[in-house]
């Protein structure tokens, strides 16, 4: 088990990076589609390279994000009932989820993707508008994002079975820190102390 | 077993996604799992073919590619931005000060306010919190009733949701294969008169029961003048002004020389010119110092600047035609950047921050679309949505019984579900059966919007309940002002704030049913009176229309299709493709 911790914290860390490093193509994202914008109205020239990069950056954020989000926790789940079980038993159900919901999905995605990625590599296939970017970078994103969502969760199951046997806490709950509902909440009432 | 199995595949994979559901495991994960499992017996059934799931790479490929949904990470981008910046607290404050002293002031305020913040900021969580932190004391501490305080703030920040440029309605436009820019032109009016209903909820709370909503005694403006007058006649000069000049332009520029242009144009445009010449005149005004204005005039118009201004940078330049919705989100984040400099309110760590949060919503939100197109490859291969619609279109009473019958269910469902899971679950199977009915798929989708805005509210899981309880005082504490000590605001206080206000939800709802025209105006045609002979000129995207039959991505087009899976995977497809050949057709606009 020790080993297996010691690979779950490894998979932790390297999604974490990644998100963190992923998360700041949101502010590429944002300039290069402001910018495009302006320079479109004010110059009235645009190229459909710009167009396209804007998505591919969007497909990096969302693809290479999933490992990450599944390590906060924050993969949206429907709790009205789940909510009044124990944590055991709510432990038990991502165990399961993992094994039977996730890991099935991640494997179908890699076995039906990798091909499909592999062919556009091979023929070198540009997208079909004028200036269009190759395709290959954009379609190499998902089996790549899949493939951290396993290994993430592969981590969290190695977790949660750890906390079952009580060799660690519970790895369940939010892992940050503070909500950005919080951080909001706090930064308004020290404005307002001030002032007082 | 077997044959029965097969003759109920759909029924039976519909009861079991529920049971996915609620277990609690992610909402993403549980639909793709449900979808594989269904395929993999239908496949062992011989009901679908073995080759199935190699169509999935292509699906999600078409979620990839997807320009609508690029503007979700750009508006939650921007939300989060904005929700530091410091405006929501001016306003709050301003406004408050320039209602107060009228009877239910501090509430008219309130829902002014959550209208201004829902067509910026556009986070429901940041509207309510804002409020609660800084109206609610003070509403507490004039006295006024706490269930209609809370109700009121709660409600405000769910306006949020309807009123463009909304991520409900960037989603809604996507499921039902429609344009970004006219769900927000369909959503505008009705959003702006969901917000008069709530003010006058207020009104006839301050006829009915008066005690509930004081007016604020004098002396809690603080804003004055030196010689001790309120400077209300000022504002008022200076609000007549420049009603004048967008009337004026009204009138005298569009009427002679651009008689053609269309309703929402003008407005935007007269709104902008009657707002700069106010500004001006606030600008000159502070910087001359000639006291032309009061100081509650000069604050009220450098407090609304800001929101007005972002307001036309996003919405007005989509409504224009001069930008895409995807644009006017990017502009929008670019603006709300430069507005948090220019307030010293942006650093690293609340830019970190913003990021990380429009990453991992982003990515929850798109996952759930993944997962959704995982049930539905298998859930339309087992003829799922002519299951549907069958169960659907045998309702009595056609259009309307359709429309009842669905509201309802919609708003129960909103007790467990939030409007993602909404969305992407309920939204495809219910629009081809609304669009065969001849019902206009935005009307559609802004009705839905409406009703599901109430999955925000309904005690006990709605999320404006849940934030605005986190920042409410819950246990007794002194007053900053008065000294005295003031009793805690009790979450059966806030539950039953929010009911009158699920109520009027309800009321909206019917408007918009015998209303149409107040979202139809997004067709910019002449107002049009008669309901029943608006659904006859629609095109329709899933049915009458015969699609335009576009190459596929790999080049091949997709040709006559044999079995029924397959018709059923190119329907969804083409529909897919006529609803970005919409979205091109508009950004040619």
């Amino acid at each position: 088990m020790k080993a297996l911790l010691a690979l779950s914290r490894a998979i932790d860390t390297l999604n974490d990076r990644i998100g963190r490093a992923v998360y700041w193509l949101v502010l590429v994202a944002v300039l290069i589609s402001a910018g495009n914008a302006i320079v479109r109205k004010a110059f009235d020239m645009s190229s459909n390279a710009y167009l396209e990069i804007q998505w591919y950056l969007f497909s990096a954020v969302f693809l290479l994000c999933a490992g990450y989000t599944l390590l906060k926790n924050e993969h949206i789940r429907i709790d009205v009932i789940a909510g009044r079980f124990s944590r055991r038993t709510q432990t038990w159900i991502d165990v399961l989820g993992t094994i039977f919901f996730l890991l099935p999905l991640v494997a179908l995605i890699l076995y039906e993707s990798v091909p499909w990625f592999l062919r556009t590599w091979q023929s070198q296939e540009v997208s079909p508008s004028a200036g269009g970017l190759i395709l290959w970078p954009a379609k190499i994103l998902l089996p790549i994002g899949f493939s951290l969502l396993g290994l993430q969760g592969l981590s969290e199951l190695i977790k949660r079975i750890a906390f079952l046997q009580g060799l660690i806490p519970d790895p369940g709950e939010k892992q940050v820190a503070k909500t950005a509902e919080e951080e909001l909440a706090e930064e308004i009432l020290r404005a307002r102390g001030d002032k007082a | 077993m077997t044959a029965f199995l097969i003759a109920n595949m759909a029924p039976l994979m519909f009861a079991a996604l529920v049971v996915f559901l609620l277990l609690g495991y992610p909402v993403a994960f549980a639909l793709a799992a449900n979808g594989i499992v269904f395929g993999l017996l239908g496949i062992e059934l011989g009901l679908l073919s073995p080759a199935l799931f190699g169509a999935l790479p292509e699906r999600i490929w078409g979620v990839m590619s997807n320009d609508t949904l690029l503007a979700v990470p750009f508006f939650t981008f921007m939300g989060l931005i904005l929700e530091r910046s410091g405006m929501a607290e001016d306003l709050l404050e301003t406004i408050g000060q320039l209602f107060g002293a009228v009877r239910g002031g501090l509430a008219y305020a309130v829902v002014f306010v959550g209208a201004l913040l829902a067509a910026t900021t556009g986070v429901v969580a940041a509207s309510v919190i804002s409020m609660g932190l800084i109206s609610l004391p003070i509403m507490l501490r004039y006295g006024y009733d706490r269930r209609f305080a809370a109700g009121t703030i709660a409600a405000s920040g769910t306006l949020a949701q309807i009123i463009p440029p909304s991520l409900v309605l960037i989603i809604m436009a996507d499921q039902l294969g429609r344009s970004v820019g006219d769900m927000y032109a369909g959503a505008f009016i009705p959003g702006i008169i969901l917000a008069g209903l709530y003010a006058s909820y207020t009104l006839l709370v301050s006829f009915v029961k008066p005690a509930w909503v004081p007016a604020l005694p004098p002396e809690a403006r603080t804003m004055r003048e030196p010689d001790g007058t309120t400077g209300n006649r000022s504002l008022l000069v200076l609000f007549i002004l420049s009603t004048i000049v967008a009337i004026a332009v009204w009138h005298l520029y569009y009427n002679p020389y651009k008689p053609e242009a269309g309703t929402d144009v003008r407005l935007v445009v007269c709104v902008s010119a009657g707002t700069a010449v106010a500004f001006l005149a606030a600008v000159i005004n502070k910087l001359t110092g000639m006291g032309l204005l009061s100081r509650l005039a000069e604050r009220v118009v450098f407090v609304l600047i800001p929101p007005l201004a972002l307001i036309f940078l996003v919405l007005g330049t989509i409504f224009l035609g001069v930008a895409t919705p995807t644009e006017g989100g990017a502009m929008g984040a670019l603006g709300a950047l430069v507005m948090a400099v220019g307030r010293r309110r942006l650093n690293w760590k609340l830019l970190r921050q913003s990021m990380d949060t429009t990453a991992k919503l982003t990515t929850f939100v798109v996952f759930i679309l993944i997962g959704a197109r995982v049930f539905s490859l298998t859930f339309y291969g087992v003829e799922g949505h002519k299951w549907v619609e069958h169960l659907l279109s045998a309702l009595p009473g056609g259009q309307l019984g359709f429309l009842i019958v669905v509201n309802i269910l919609v708003f129960v469902l909103a007790f467990f579900l939030d409007f993602f899971e909404l969305a992407f679950i309920i939204i495809p199977l219910l629009a081809p059966v609304a669009d065969k009915l001849g019902i206009d798929l935005i009307w559609f989708g802004v009705l839905l919007a409406v009703n599901m805005q109430t999955s925000f509210m309904h005690p006990p899981f709605g999320f404006a309940l849940f934030y605005l309880r986190s920042v409410a005082p819950a246990k007794e504490y002194t007053d900053k002002v008065t000294g005295k000590r003031m009793a805690p605001v009790t979450t059966g206080q806030i539950y039953w704030g929010a009911v009158p206000y699920v109520v009027i939800q309800l009321i909206m709802v019917s408007l918009v049913i015998a209303f149409p025209q107040m979202v139809m105006v997004y067709k910019d045609d002449a107002p049009i009176n008669d309901p029943s002979k608006v659904e006859i000129q629609i095109p329709s995207n899933y049915s009458a229309q015969p699609y335009p039959v576009a190459p596929g991505k790999d080049g091949a087009a997709p040709g006559p299709a044999a079995d029924p899976l397959e018709q059923a995977l190119q329907d969804q497809e083409n529909a897919d493709k006529a609803g970005d050949a919409l979205q091109d057709d508009f950004k040619q606009k």
